[in-house]
């Protein structure tokens, strides 16, 4: 019974197949190219790594070496070690002829530095002939003294 | 000529293991050949575990290399472990301890002007300001920015100094660029004739000469004005960055022994006050 079905089904119902082509890499090898924004020419280079190398070259300067025994270059660091190898009552510190007199040997803040500035400039004709400048001093410590006194936190207390 | 020499030198190697130069008495030995002057030294500090170096005097009167004599260095100073990281440490010193910037930006208190309200601030739709020098502004003031005088001082600890000077010079000793010459007469005050002796005798592109007196010989001074990279300097002027700069070191025969001198007594002495903390008033 069963048999005799499926064979009834078999010869009415035949499906619609339709025969197409396989679709090979010849196919699209073959296709014509598109050709997209045809007329439009690209402005923006796309071959590489090649920055500016068309029109204006980089502002590069031209390379002049430095001349390394200038004389001052050549006697670098002369009498650095004047008090081992000298008579020993010179500090090399006091050798510094080309740093101005009141910040040899200094290190500090900007706080201690202008403190001494101002301290070995008072005497001198400084605050009369440059009153701004003077004055600038004067502002500039007033104003890092209450920074630093009253405005900077300090460290935890021992206790 | 040269298997004399050898024998000279092999003759007063054992006599220097005989007696352990510990008491060693001045005597200055003339050999026979050539003239060669053996100088040994009455040591005010003798080497204690190694032995002296010794070294050939040399001369600056013909282009040619001649030898004048041995000569002992005092290996504390001239064959010393050359620390490279103390050597390093000096060179990093002395550039920073004369060191000050004077790089300098201006606050909003000091750029001019400023000190009016630009705009009201309330009712124009405009963002609230209190002066065209804010530093938010175009031509404003700077903020942290770096303020004049800016010094990177600091003093190397003594000995570290000492120990800077005898490892550089051990170092030039160990690579073969010190020399000891007899002394600093040239024949001609031409610069030819010395750039002819340093090409011959294969001292670097740069020469360091260092004398015993402040004052050089006349031709030795006209020689090197326009050779740049020839540099006399006296014994006090020494520095571990010259001669690091300069390829070959020249000492005379004076210079060697002040230095070694000197050198000798700061590390035989009490230095508590050179130790001492640097104090600006001072000093």
């Amino acid at each position: 019974m069963e048999l005799l079905r499926n064979g009834v089904f078999r010869t009415l119902w035949r499906p619609i197949v339709n025969i197409t082509r396989s679709v090979t890499y010849q196919y699209h090898a073959d296709k014509p190219r598109l050709v997209r924004r045809y007329g439009y020419e690209e402005k923006i280079w796309s071959g590489g790594l090649k920055p500016r190398s068309e029109g204006k070259p980089l502002p590069l300067p031209e390379y002049r070496p430095a001349n390394p025994w200038t004389e001052r270059k050549s006697l670098f660091g002369q009498n650095d070690y004047i008090d081992i190898l000298g008579p020993g009552d010179l500090h090399p510190v006091k050798t510094l002829y080309n740093v101005p007199s009141w910040i040899r040997g200094v290190r500090g803040s900007e706080y201690h530095i202008l403190l001494r500035k101002r301290k070995m400039w008072a005497r001198s004709a400084t605050p009369s002939l440059r009153p701004t400048k003077w004055k600038e001093y004067e502002k500039r410590l007033s104003f890092l003294y209450r920074k630093l006194n009253r405005k900077t936190k300090t460290g935890p207390s021992p206790i | 000529m040269t298997s004399t020499l050898i024998n000279v030198f092999k003759k007063l190697n054992i006599t220097a293991v005989t007696q352990i130069r510990l008491c060693s008495s001045a005597t200055n030995v003339v050999s026979e050949h050539r003239d060669i002057s053996v100088i040994k030294k009455d040591w005010k500090f003798p080497p204690q575990y190694t032995k002296p170096r010794e070294v050939w005097i040399e001369n600056l009167d013909t282009v040619k290399e001649n030898k004048l004599g041995l000569f002992e260095l005092h290996p504390l100073i001239y064959a010393t472990v050359p620390r490279i990281d103390l050597i390093h440490r000096n060179v990093e010193w002395q550039k920073k301890y004369r060191w000050v910037s004077w790089a300098h930006t201006k606050t909003r208190a000091e750029v001019r002007g400023g000190g009016r309200k630009p705009w009201p601030q309330k009712g124009l739709g405009r963002a609230r300001h209190g002066s065209i020098r804010s530093p938010l502004w175009r031509g404003g003031g700077i903020v942290h920015g770096p303020r004049s005088g800016k010094t990177h001082f600091f003093m190397l600890p003594f000995h570290m100094r000492i120990h800077g000077l005898t490892s550089t010079l051990s170092a030039k000793f160990a690579q073969d660029d010190l020399h000891v010459v007899k002394d600093l007469e040239l024949p001609t005050e031409e610069s030819e004739y010395l750039i002819d002796l340093i090409k011959e005798r294969n001292w670097g592109p740069s020469v360091l000469i260092v004398d015993d007196t402040d004052y050089a010989p006349r031709n030795i001074t006209v020689a090197t004005d326009n050779l740049p990279y020839v540099n006399i300097m006296p014994v006090y002027g020494l520095n571990v960055y010259s001669m690091l700069k300069h390829d070959t070191l020249i000492l005379t025969h004076a210079a060697a022994q002040k230095i070694e001198e000197r050198l000798l007594n700061h590390l035989h002495s009490n230095t508590a006050i050179q130790q001492a903390k640097f104090k600006l008033d001072q000093v």
